[in-house]
């Protein structure tokens, strides 16, 4: 017994570093499935609070350059508008009924305002943090756009901060898209290496399209509206497989100048998801029975 | 509370914030990254008790995780080189020495501390990017990443070191 408690005295020191590191691989290999690890991410209130500081800062000197983006975008958006409301005249010589149900459609979305407070560009797996939480009404699982484009689903929430996958994110981020006014559907991926390209993947084989033409998110994947900007196609390639092309795109968003996004909040689309968790449920029921 | 405790504490809150804000965002040629905190494990005078490196170093690596979204990665590796530090600089001590001699370029000379900081930090890059990517896919990837954030590493330390010769 003495040798014993001496034993331990002696190496004790050993017992601690064989716990700590146990610790930190236990915390390594959890995270991504671990959603109560929030307490050890960006998302933590604390941590979260000076990265906040941080991102005031920097973007008190990104500030001019952002606004002029915005007003460019809002110039563009603003003659758009006006041009397919006189076309629209024109063809159906009266406004108002489907103006009316067009507004009705966008009004459904709820848009939460949020600044970014931590990016990443270099990794293979890159996260963010931006600064609505549960306390504004964002939840895991919502789609987060800004002003040029997509830029990802949110993953982890805490009351006032939330972690969110960005497209740039080779191990996680799946977004469906389509190719405008062709219909085709394809997964958007990114796999590393520069920030400002993706990829998007099963375009099938029959499908025609040119170079030039623009990405958009299709609204089936429950979690974006339909037709956000995702990006412009550049290359095209055939997949590994052979039966399908592989699209170069360009993201119109801009990663590396990112500060001001929303989150969408569709009550339709939580409304679809519990229709689809319930047939996947009774699915199961089934299968087991 | 002791003042070399203190001293600790403003010298973890500095490496901490220094690497969230700066040095983390450092990514010179795509792969080299300063990660500067690493000298604060190899700092620990001769006869500091070995729990209080693991737990310093443990800390330390922690909160640096938990400002770049990746728990365990640096505390585990941080961790490792505090077990090895008391064992490694007692090999490079001179027989008369004081009883709390502290590594450092003025205490051990140039030759010495070279070996003494080179193998730790080397040691610290090679588990920090094996476990960040736990696979040898991109072996030239991986291999860029160690060395460059070797060199960048000591380039800072080593200007630290002569900085503080000088004062």
């Amino acid at each position: 017994m003495k040798n014993l408690l001496e034993f331990l005295h002696k190496y004790h020191h050993w017992f601690l570093f064989v716990f700590l590191e146990a610790l930190s691989i236990v915390l390594l290999f959890q995270f991504n499935s671990y959603q109560g690890s929030v307490w050890f991410s960006t998302a933590n209130a604390i941590a979260g609070r000076v990265c906040e500081w941080d991102a005031a800062v920097e973007s008190f000197f990104t500030m001019a350059h952002n606004n002029e983006v915005l007003t460019q975008r809002n110039f563009y958006l603003e003659r758009q508008l006006a041009q397919l409301r006189r076309l629209y005249q024109e063809a159906t010589q009266k406004t108002d009924p489907k103006e009316l149900q067009e507004l009705e459609k966008i009004s459904q979305y709820k848009l939460i305002p949020a600044k970014v407070v931590t990016s990443e560009l270099h990794k293979k797996n890159n996260l963010m943090t931006i600064n609505s939480g549960l306390a504004e009404g964002v939840e895991p699982g919502m789609g987060v756009a800004c002003g040029q484009g997509v830029v990802g689903v949110t993953f982890l929430c805490s009351d006032h901060y939330t972690v969110v996958i960005p497209v740039l994110n080779a191990a996680s981020s799946r977004i469906s898209c389509k190719i405008r006014n062709r219909g085709y559907f394809g997964v958007l991926r990114w796999y590393g290496q520069e920030s400002g390209y993706a990829y998007v993947e099963d375009i099938p084989r029959h499908a025609r399209f040119k170079r030039g033409e623009w990405v958009e998110t299709n609204g089936y994947s429950s979690i974006f509206p339909a037709g956000v900007l995702v990006g412009k196609i550049v290359e095209v390639y055939n997949s590994r497989d052979g039966l399908s092309y592989r699209l170069k795109i360009q993201l119109s968003t801009d990663f590396g100048t990112l500060r001001d996004v929303v989150v969408i909040s569709d009550k339709s689309i939580a409304e679809r998801m519990r229709l689809m968790q319930a047939a996947r449920d009774s699915l199961k029921l089934n299968v087991h029975e | 509370m002791s003042i070399d405790f203190l001293k600790r504490v403003v010298l973890f809150v500095a490496f901490v914030l220094a690497q969230a804000f700066v040095l983390g965002r450092i990514h010179l040629f795509h792969y080299a990254t300063p990660l500067l905190y690493v000298y604060f494990v190899t700092l620990f005078p001769r006869n500091y008790p070995k729990r209080g490196v693991l737990t310093w170093a443990f800390a330390m690596g922690l909160i640096i995780d938990i400002f770049t979204n990746t728990p365990g990665l640096a505390a585990a590796s941080l961790t490792a080189v505090a077990a090895i530090q008391p064992y490694f600089f007692a090999l490079f001590v001179p027989r008369d020495a004081v009883e709390t001699l502290e590594p450092s370029l003025l205490n051990l000379g140039p030759t010495k501390y070279s070996y003494y900081i080179v193998t730790l930090v080397t040691i610290y890059c090679l588990l920090f990017f094996t476990l960040e990517m736990f696979s040898f896919d991109h072996l030239l990837e991986w291999l860029m990443s160690v060395v460059g954030s070797i060199l960048v590493t000591l380039a800072l330390i080593i200007t630290f070191e002569i900085a503080k010769r000088k004062v």
